[in-house]
């Protein structure tokens, strides 16, 4: 009896301290979280999205810059943070909500990290960076008004990857233009090979072919950027037309079944397993097709690639869908700024040909190709990079996030036949008026 | 007796505990989020006070709407399979051989994570790889449903791993309640020459009907807020097929950045859980006064 | 004819059986697998060249940490939980107050809350109090978490207690937490067992809570284990298999040991009920 009676009050005891080191703690609630100590000593937080598991390379040359940096400023201690690409997303936008970013995180660029600069919560680089060693255009989707926010740390353009053993089978080229991919689609569906493999259940994918689709009809003008940028309307007939041949292609069965409840892993997977021959995406893809040695060799040697074909004799090849990926950015409210913008800036100097020579991806600083022994898609993907006269920013990065999510919505109903091509248009126009 | 049984200061202490970490944790939450939702606020940056105008909007939005009637759907789904799993446990608690075993195995499911079952039924589902097609097409069928792509399918198609997922939480509650009959009342029956059947029906059922009416709370609520499998295996597509109103939310408050409005959905659904609610109490409530 | 019957009975549960075992031997195989095998290959076959490295690179990811703390979390706030619960339970059904439905309405609607709707007022609390990247706020939370379905669980249990047995303990002179303590909570033991289950499962999986409120490596739980496979543009899906059939073995044990305890709390019961 007295024994549980004991038990009763320790549990409620228990109970008690957990609450009240609740409640104490609020008691000194000015003591601020962040963690710079008396001494001299700062400590920089850190959050990346490269968690060592899946991004082995990646993490490895993340922690050898730390240790050069903390080498070469004792007083300076990064603090890291890791999580994998959705959960940062997530807790990013927790941590916005009281005003407690990392000091130094990554971001995505123009619309994902509008409403962070429009909440004054990113610091300016400018005095950090030098636009000089990046290449033309990264840096400026990061910008807003002139002033960056972001340093870019990789760039990625999207060509379709196809399977030259395939190909050679069926005694197939690669296409110049969409009439001879329509061709390649029938020869492959007659012989019952799964043409293009798509995983638009993430939607970005068919904005992707929809977006290359828009700039090749349009030929040298951007106009997907300039409805965006409401210099034109949506309703522009090769905005229109676009969405019609992105109708004609699923007509014609080019994508592999069910593309739309296909994550896009599960459609790489299909064109990596030999069951799909072609596969529209974009640079990050290289190791997978190069250098990665999980994938087997003998895949690897059949990959090639070529640029997005032109339409209806419309479209410069040497236009492109892509853009920088993640970039650097720097709290505005830490309070270690000075130590976090050295240290971002150092980050992004080390990191250029590191990346591109360990850890295999394109990054946005500029790189001498010539002087590095690499893989031969990646020299010619840097020379495609040289000879590139426009980068198309992806659609859903350069549109505010509320209209990303119309147009990733409308492209899931444009692939699945759901939508008619003018409607399409006009369900873009009236979202990306109303801001 | 009853002095001893309604003494305050011990009602006091027993309830404490409880009230103390669901209002602070739950329901200061609820009325942060219920107060964000007449915000224009996009989580980031300073909040502009607009009144209902959030709540207005979810009122004539459509897509928040199909995405009710689709938590609805689920809902209904939910509640309905419950029968199925009151009788997996009738017979499993039953004295039949093997049950100890068998209800082991059919608890299994409900141990994965979400991240496992997602999985599991991603593979199922694939159009060109996945496990039912491959029966399907093994079986003659030329050109089988694409399941997760197909907006007239997915909803229906996602329902089954979700229900599938609480099959064994249901089943584990039923058995521990059929278990907690007294044998006597059983042993009575027999003698009286009752049939397993009618047993099963006139004893024991009537006798764990609080436990059933409290499952369909559970299911009901449960269903209405759910979000993870949905999320996982279609993020509500393809363009809003298999939305339910907890991914409509998550959508609008993290991807969309309209914290705001994203609260004031969250706060809505809260109501319509609320009156659901009360209305199947309502609906349930017997004769024989139930003592809560 | 009944024999028949019987048969019949035995297939169909025995093809349910199959049914439900079959996702964890299809999670052991999927562990074995490479990306491609799992996404392009069929799904029936066994794994052309299994990849035990799957499981070396789990346990060089230092899973133990995380290991430890899904143990003890899970077990504190399952403790805390099912304790807070019965009293609660136990008052609202056993006692007589005005307020016991009021009480149990606002327990309720702890039910009813989407957790992504609770996550940034939450967060803001922990922050103030400083229990950001504090393992008590994630158990404390998970133990809130779980009351309302731990207390709808007990609660049409403890309905069905016979007001005899309360009536005659007090009668011999009990006090209302021998009652609770020696007799009640005995008698519930079934019942608590299953809510023991449902809460550790519930405890061991989650991890939207435990990805935002905790940012240090050496709080985090196995379900970030998870995560750590899941790349920018690539995941490694033979890892997170592996991952997740090494989180579920202690789950699995511990199940088969609670689900035990149901068929003694019978016993239990039995005599007493």
């Amino acid at each position: 009896m007295f024994k549980k009676k004991a038990i009763a009050v320790f549990g409620i005891f228990l109970l008690s301290v957990f609450l009240l080191a609740a409640c104490g703690g609020g008691e000194n609630e000015s003591g601020s979280s962040e963690s710079s100590s008396g001494d001299g000593d700062k400590t920089v937080k850190f959050m990346h999205l490269w968690p060592e598991g899946s991004s082995a390379q990646h993490h490895k040359v993340v922690n050898e810059i730390i240790a050069d940096f903390e080498a070469e400023n004792e007083d300076t201690t990064i603090e890291l943070e890791v999580l994998s690409n959705e959960q940062y997303k997530d807790k990013i936008k927790v941590l916005s909500t009281s005003d407690e970013l990392p000091d130094v995180g990554m971001t995505w660029a123009a619309g994902y990290m509008q409403p962070y600069v429009d909440g004054n919560m990113y610091a300016a680089l400018d005095d950090v960076i030098n636009k000089d060693d990046f290449v033309s255009g990264t840096t400026e989707a990061f910008s807003v008004d002139d002033t960056t926010y972001g340093l870019p740390l990789e760039l990625n353009i999207s060509s379709i990857f196809y399977n030259k053993a395939i190909f050679d089978e069926y005694g197939l080229e690669a296409p110049e233009t969409i009439e001879e991919l329509n061709e390649i689609v029938a020869t492959l569906k007659e012989n019952g090979v799964n043409p293009i493999a798509l995983g638009n259940k993430d939607a970005w994918t068919g904005s992707m072919w929809y977006m290359y689709l828009a700039n090749r009809l349009a030929g040298d003008e951007d106009v997907l950027t300039q409805a965006i940028n409401r210099e034109i309307s949506f309703e522009d007939p090769a905005l229109v037309g676009a969405a019609e041949e992105v109708q004609k292609l699923v007509d014609a069965d080019s994508f592999v079944s069910g593309f739309n409840g296909l994550a896009d892993e599960e459609a790489k997977s299909m064109f990596m397993g030999e069951q799909a021959a072609m596969y529209l995406i974009a640079t990050w893809d290289l190791p997978n097709f190069t250098t990665n040695e999980d994938v087997p060799q003998e895949f690897r040697d059949k990959v090639g690639y070529f640029k997005f074909p032109t339409v209806d004799g419309n479209g410069n090849t040497n236009n492109y869908v892509g853009g920088p990926g993640v970039g650097l950015f720097v709290a505005e409210n830490s309070d270690v700024k000075e130590e976090a913008k050295n240290f971002a800036s150092y980050f992004v100097e080390q990191w250029g040909e590191r990346a591109v020579t360990d850890v295999g991806i394109i990054p946005a600083t500029k790189v001498d190709a010539g002087s590095l022994d690499l893989p031969q898609m990646y020299v010619d993907v840097l020379d495609d990079l040289n000879a590139a006269e426009n980068i198309t920013l992806y659609a859903d990065v350069q549109m505010s996030a509320e209209d990303a999510q119309v147009h990733l919505d409308m492209i899931q109903a444009l692939f699945g036949g759901e939508v008619t091509p003018e409607d399409f248009a006009k369900a873009h126009e009236e979202a990306l008026e109303q801001e | 007796m009853n002095k001893v049984m309604s003494n305050k200061w011990i009602i006091f202490l027993y309830t404490f505990p409880a009230l103390l970490l669901i209002g602070v944790l739950i329901v200061v939450p609820l009325i942060l989020s219920g107060y964000f939702g007449l915000m224009d606020w996009d989580g980031i940056g300073a909040m502009e006070f607009i009144g209902l105008e959030n709540y207005i909007t979810a009122l004539q939005d459509s897509k928040f709407w199909e995405s009710a009637l689709h938590s609805f759907l689920l809902a209904l789904f939910s509640a309905l399979s419950l029968i199925a799993y009151l009788a997996v446990a009738l017979i499993l608690a039953s004295k039949i051989k093997g049950a100890n075993l068998l209800r082991k195995i059919y608890l299994i499911p409900m141990l994965l994570s979400s991240v496992a079952i997602a999985q599991l039924w991603i593979k199922i589902y694939n159009p060109s790889n996945g496990m039912l097609n491959s029966i399907l097409r093994g079986l003659g069928i030329e050109n089988p449903p694409t399941w997760l792509a197909d907006p007239n399918i997915v909803l229906f198609a996602i329902f089954i791993p979700i229900i599938w997922q609480y099959a064994g939480f249901y089943i584990l509650i039923y058995y521990a309640a059929l278990k907690n009959i007294p044998e006597s009342l059983i042993e009575a029956a027999k003698i009286d020459g009752a049939t397993p059947l009618q047993i099963a029906l006139k004893i024991k059922v009537p006798l764990i009907m609080n436990v059933f009416k409290v499952t369909i709370v559970l299911s009901i609520v449960g269903s209405l807020k759910y979000f993870d499998l949905i999320y996982v295996m279609t993020s509500g597509g393809p363009n809003g097929a298999s939305e339910v109103m907890a991914s409509y939310m998550y959508k609008l408050a993290f991807a969309s950045y309209d914290f705001g409005y994203g609260s004031a959905i969250g706060f809505l659904l809260l109501i319509i859980t609320l009156i659901v609610t009360v209305i199947i109490q309502k609906l349930t409530a017997s004769k024989d006064k139930i003592q809560y | 004819m009944r024999r028949i019957g019987y048969i019949l009975l035995y297939v169909a549960l025995g093809l349910v059986g199959v049914f439900q075992i079959f996702p964890i031997i299809w999670l052991f195989m999927f562990s074995l697998k490479t990306n491609q095998e799992i996404f392009a290959g069929n799904p029936f076959a066994l794994p052309t060249d299994p990849k035990w490295e799957n499981y070396l690179k789990v346990f060089e990811g230092g899973i133990g940490t995380y290991f430890w703390n899904s143990i003890w979390i899970t077990v504190v706030a399952t403790v805390l939980t099912i304790l807070v619960a019965s009293m609660a339970t136990f008052a609202i059904t056993r006692m007589k107050w005005k307020f016991s439905g009021l009480v149990l309405g606002l327990i309720m609607v702890g039910l009813m809350i989407p957790i992504h709707s609770a996550l940034i007022p939450l967060y803001n609390m922990f922050l103030n109090v400083n229990l950001i990247d504090n393992p008590i706020s994630i158990v404390i939370t998970y133990a809130t978490y779980n009351l309302p379905i731990t207390v709808m669980i007990l609660l049409g249990f403890y309905t069905t207690i016979p007001r005899e047995i309360e009536e005659a303990a007090i009668i011999d002179g009990s006090s209302i937490h021998r009652l609770f303590f020696r007799i009640i909570m005995p008698i519930s033991a079934p019942i608590m067992s299953t809510t023991v289950i449902i809460n550790m499962i519930y405890n061991w999986n989650e991890f939207v809570f435990v990805n935002t409120f905790i940012s240090s490596d050496k709080f985090k739980t196995l379900t970030v284990g998870v995560q750590n496979f899941i790349g920018q543009y690539m995941t490694d899906w033979g890892a997170i298999g592996a991952t997740l059939v090494i989180s579920v073995l202690p789950i699995i044990i511990a199940f088969l040991f609670f689900s035990d305890k149901i068929m003694e709390g019978l016993s239990a019961s039995a005599v007493k009920g």
